[in-house]
């Protein structure tokens, strides 16, 4: 196939972008190697550490090069890139090729490196003396990640091993396909598209956010390693503690964004689900906030630097841990989320790996260097709870790596053993809860009293009294707010009380300590900030977790009736009908589309026990089709938001005609019509057992004819010139004759193709439509009709079978449907009344055309009387023209046609009350806000 | 002894206790057979659906009602009944893992985790419909 010379490529950019990533990752390598010697010099400023920068600087332009030649070729849909042909089409809207470009792996990856630029840009201007080993730290990150998207193969043979995968490789070197036979294969082929569930705005922001968390964790890493590689092991706990602040503010707004986005955007019910994509990157979070713990012990006592080093070192450790869970496929059976497999496993493990030992060896080569206490704390000091508190979130971490890496430990396993039989958690939501609910009381409490405890605490016998009967005060002060927050929710155990003290406790001390100790001062409001947060966002946790409950479910299983193990999370609504659901009366009125998005517009009415309307709004789930708007491809959920609480409102299900175009053919074909002849003034009952319906209640439905229409309309009709169209207006009387609805089936005669609009019925679950054979009473066999031929003048009349045709006059502008004007005609039509008993009762043109000396006549009928006129010669000296006329037949039979059809106006619904969700959003908003005012404070100070 | 010490040794005896009491939230994939010697307790069995044999979802009768068949790992096939509506794109997964009790013969599941081949990468290229090549070029 290398003979063909394609047509249309644009190979260009992929050269320059792949000499780019080389470029990116020779550099880095340069930087790390020029830095490291730097580092090994006496004196901070020298010509190798030129060397590292002028590397570093050059790995940043060409990081900048890939990721602009990549959005080059995305924005220009060059699809001979198989990265571009993945991910972007004709329709996707311009606002989301962000999203399209960090949706795959190498896109991924790229935004990790850019931030990881930008941020060692800062540090290269800002870290003075530590530049050297931290730049030459980040620069090796730089280039594992970098080798995540060489693309070059090592090795000869049939298999070489690949090393990293190339994000600018062209379609037809990625994939066999026997279109690349075809020089000119790109103007046949178009994008995949961006998948319809990530095209809005959190996709947009979320991987941004949480990649620059995740770059941000380097930062402590590099300082920690750069403490040792520069033989000063604490110099570095005071420039890191505000890049470790910032982290941590990042990565908890990343992975809160992530819940927030599962909770507003996806059908998931909930913001937090114990899945293993948002255990793995929590605990890398943990485990940097229990180092900004000890990390300010270790600044403000000199205690607890090892520790310090080990959480830092271990946070970053963690991200590349999480990157290898997410992105190698071994959580296949476990999270509901979806992984490309890129085929990258034994290089991310390396990854890993090498920076597991990078931080371990300098730190066990010089453990003994490192300052240790020169005094054991007294339990009565803050660094003691503090230490305590770090390493309770360390045990937090430590637990939920565990258990999330059981499908890891089940991998290694079944390497010794083949037969081993992989372990899983049953319940995962129950599992992770047990634990870390002790971990939230053990934060609260800690976080909660430490605060009135002093560092290196000397004069304790003094103030022991005082401060016990504070935290007395504080206790009695939480018991009185638990036992309010109690009348509002439901706490079911004793372990979900302990914890709501807790998380109450602490928010008190840290009020407490805020007003009477630090008179507000800044730096303590930040820290005061953070815990009130975290102490509020757990009566959050517990008033939505545990008091959530679905309003769509069924009524009975609260009373015993239904079988305990149907989750009846979903109710049935019909369009117009309301129904009444746990206090809610909730009506789907109408739904409509905009673009791919189907919205839904359903009213709920809260009621409270007198039935009277207390609170009323309207939700719109919306289903989400897929780019050609043939089949569903998701469902959004809706919330409305009240201060104490938000309602969920998620479609669950639509009837599968509406949700796939294709189903919805296949069951159109399998309608089993019947033929239901009606007379005029007769009408017709139906009777559904005729159906083969299940029961045997049998049920009736009068069927009327009211008229017929020559100028009908339905939705799925457009008019076009030349139709001929019929409808016919019928009435139906429901079984109980209470109802009648009114349809009006039409038929559609376009060119020779005969059209039929089945109407259906929704409320009696019936399609009806008319027979073809109704079109004869327009156009009837042409042999069929009996022509008398009539010469008539302007203003003659002549009778035919008890119509009177009255020719009005000529009209030398003739419109008739099936006649397009050309130069030279000579076209002339003759307008006529029909008259019944001297009423007029339709207008007729037929028409007379001369063209190119041949004569033409189209002609003209009346559907209503079944007249039919011909203009078959004109006699200009004498104005007379020659008329065929003839009335058809008519066969009054109404040939109405009924099938039985399920409805199709109706949705599944599942919606659910979380209470107090607002407390987990602001709690855990204050939180991150405290990290990042803390940060703020400290780079300026 | 020092406190801090102390208190590592308390947090290490207590996570020892919490890994051993775990234990009883782990437990191995089972296999319809399996479970139905564990007949009420929950298990999780890994399986495929079964396609040739019909799945079943009318909502006009119970919005809360789905029934499919599986093969598990062992090829053996059960009825499987879900208590809530059919999930989007069921019937193009290839495996799923299911939490759940034997009921008698059938399998009553509470979660449904389906493996769905990747939708919108699929390794066929979409040639251009007529439609569209007539209105961009």
């Amino acid at each position: 196939m290398d003979s063909i010379q394609y047509i249309g490529e644009h190979l260009l950019p992929g050269k320059l972008g792949h000499f780019a990533i080389i470029l990116g990752f020779v550099s880095a390598l340069f930087a790390a190697f020029s830095y490291f010697q730097a580092n090994r010099k006496e004196e901070v400023n020298n010509s190798w550490r030129t060397f590292g920068r002028i590397g570093f600087l050059v790995h940043g332009l060409a990081v900048f090069t890939v990721i602009s030649t990549i959005f080059y070729v995305m924005v220009q849909h060059y699809y001979e890139y198989h990265y571009v042909w993945s991910h972007v089409n004709e329709e996707l809207p311009f606002q989301f090729i962000f999203s399209a470009f960090w949706e795959g792996q190498e896109g991924s990856f790229l935004l990790w490196m850019f931030w990881h630029v930008v941020l060692g840009f800062i540090l290269m201007f800002t870290a003075k003396k530590w530049e050297s080993p931290v730049l030459g730290t980040l620069a090796l990150v730089e280039a594992f990640l970098g080798a995540m998207i060489l693309g070059v193969y090592i090795g000869f043979g049939d298999d070489p091993f690949r090393l990293g995968s190339n994000p600018l490789l062209l379609l037809r070197d990625v994939m066999d396909a026997p279109i690349f036979n075809n020089a000119d294969y790109l103007s046949l082929i178009e994008g995949n598209g961006l998948n319809p569930l990530l095209q809005n705005y959190w996709m947009t922001i979320h991987p941004p956010t949480l990649f620059l968390g995740f770059a941000s964790t380097v930062v402590p890493f590099c300082y920690a390693v750069a403490g040792l590689l520069k033989k000063d092991p604490t110099g570095w706990l005071k420039p890191v503690f505000p890049w470790a602040l910032f982290s941590a503010a990042v990565l908890g707004t990343g992975i809160l964004m992530g819940g927030a986005w599962a909770y507003e955007a996806l059908s998931f019910g909930g913001y937090w689900a114990w899945d293993p994509v948002e255990n793995m990157s929590l605990v890398p979070w943990l485990v940097l906030v229990a180092g900004l713990h000890t990390n300010l012990i270790a600044k403000s006592t000199g205690h607890s630097v090892k520790a310090t080093y080990l959480f830092y070192a271990l946070s970053f450790i963690l991200i590349l841990y999480s990157t290898f869970m997410t992105r190698s496929g071994v959580l296949g059976d476990t999270s509901v989320h979806a992984f490309t497999e890129m085929g990258l496993e034994s290089q991310l493990i390396l990854f890993v790996l090498f920076f597991t030992l990078f931080a371990a060896v300098p730190f066990i080569r010089n453990f003994k260097s490192i300052p240790g206490p020169k005094e054991e704390e007294k339990v009565s000091s803050k660094e003691f709870w503090m230490f305590l508190g770090s390493l309770i979130l360390f045990f937090s971490a430590i637990m939920i790596t565990a258990s999330t890496s059981l499908p890891v430990w089940n991998k290694i396993m079944t390497y010794f053993d083949p037969l081993f039989e992989g372990r899983t958690i049953k319940d995962p939501v129950a599992h992770y809860n047990k634990y870390q609910l002790w971990i939230g009381v053990f934060i609260g409490l800690m976080s909660g009293f430490a605060q009135y405890l002093r560092w290196k605490e000397m004069n304790w016998q003094k103030r022991a009294g005082r401060i016990m009967i504070r935290i007395g005060i504080a206790a009695a002060v939480t018991m009185v707010i638990c036992y309010l927050i109690s009348l509002w929710i439901e706490l079911y155990s004793w372990q979900y009380v302990v914890l709501l003290f807790a998380g109450v406790f602490t928010v008190v001390c840290n009020l407490d300590y805020l007003i009477s100790f630090a008179k507000a001062n800044l730096k303590t409001a930040a820290s005061v900030i953070s815990h009130v947060g975290f102490g509020v966002m757990i009566v959050g946790i517990l008033a939505s977790g545990l008091n959530q409950y679905h309003i769509s479910s069924n009524p009975f299983a609260q009373q015993g009736l239904i079988d305990p193990d149907r989750l009846d999370k979903n109710i049935m609504l019909f369009k117009g009908l309301p129904m009444f659901m746990s206090g809610y009366k909730v009506t789907y009125l109408d739904d409509h589309f905009e673009g791919n998005n189907r919205i839904y517009d359903i009213r709920f009415e809260e009621l409270n026990e007198d039935g009277l309307v207390i609170d009323s709004f309207s939700v719109h789930p919306t289903a989400l089709y897929d780019n050609k708007v043939t089949k569903v491809a998701a469902y959004n959920p809706d919330t409305r938001h009240r201060l104490h609480k938000d309602i969920f409102t998620h479609i669950a299900s639509i009837p599968l005609r509406e949700a796939d175009a294709e189903a919805a053919r296949a069951e159109e074909d399998s309608l089993k019509f019947k033929s239901y002849p009606l007379l005029p003034e007769q009408g017709q009952i139906v009777v559904d057992t005729f159906f083969g319906g299940d029961s045997s209640i049998v049920r009736e439905y009068n069927f009327r004819f009211v008229k017929w229409n020559f100028e009908p309309t339905s939705e799925d009709y457009k008019a076009e010139p030349g139709d001929i169209t019929l409808g016919a207006t019928i009435e139906i009387d429901n079984p109980r004759k209470d109802t009648t609805y009114t349809v009006e089936p039409m038929l559609l005669l376009r060119g020779s193709l005969l059209y039929t609009f089945p109407i259906q019925v929704q409320p009696i679950a019936m399609k009806v439509r008319l027979g073809e054979e109704a079109m004869n009473r327009l156009v009837p066999d042409e042999e069929s009709l009996d022509y008398t031929e009539l010469k008539l003048k302007q203003g003659d009349s002549a009778p035919l079978s008890g119509y009177d045709l009255e020719f009005v006059r000529f009209n030398t502008e003739p419109n008739h449907p099936e006649y397009k004007s050309k130069e030279g005609d000579i076209a002339v039509g003759a307008t006529f009344l029909v008259k019944e008993e001297g009423t007029v009762v339709d207008t007729l043109e037929p028409m007379y055309l001369i063209r190119e000396n041949r004569p033409y006549n189209l002609k003209d009928q009346s559907g209503s009387t079944g007249i039919h006129l011909r203009f078959t010669a004109l006699d200009p000296g004498t104005e007379t023209i020659e008329i065929y006329a003839a009335k058809a037949e008519i066969d009054e039979t109404i040939p109405l046609e009924i099938a039985k059809s399920p409805r199709t106006d109706f949705l599944i619904l599942e919606s659910i009350v979380f209470p107090g969700i607002n407390l987990v959003w602001a709690g855990s908003i204050a939180m991150l806000f405290g990290l990042l005012l803390a940060s703020y404070n400290r780079f300026r100070g | 002894m020092k406190p801090t010490f102390i208190a590592a040794l308390v947090l290490i005896a207590g996570a020892i206790g919490l890994f051993i009491w775990s234990g009883q939230d782990m437990d191995t994939y089972s296999n319809f057979s399996q479970a139905t010697d564990k007949m009420g307790e929950t298990v999780k069995v890994v399986g495929q659906l079964a396609k040739d044999k019909e799945m079943h979802y009318d909502p006009h009768q119970d919005p809360n009602y789905f029934t499919f068949y599986v093969n598990d790992q062992s090829g053996e096939q059960r009825k499987v009944i879900y208590y809530a509506a059919k999930p989007q794109d069921f019937e193009l997964s290839e495996g799923i893992v299911m939490t759940g009790k034997m009921k008698g013969d059938e399998f009553v599941a509470t979660d449904l985790l389906m493996k769905c081949p990747s939708k919108y990468k699929d390794e066929e290229i979409f040639v251009r419909d007529e439609q569209k090549e007539t209105t961009t070029g």
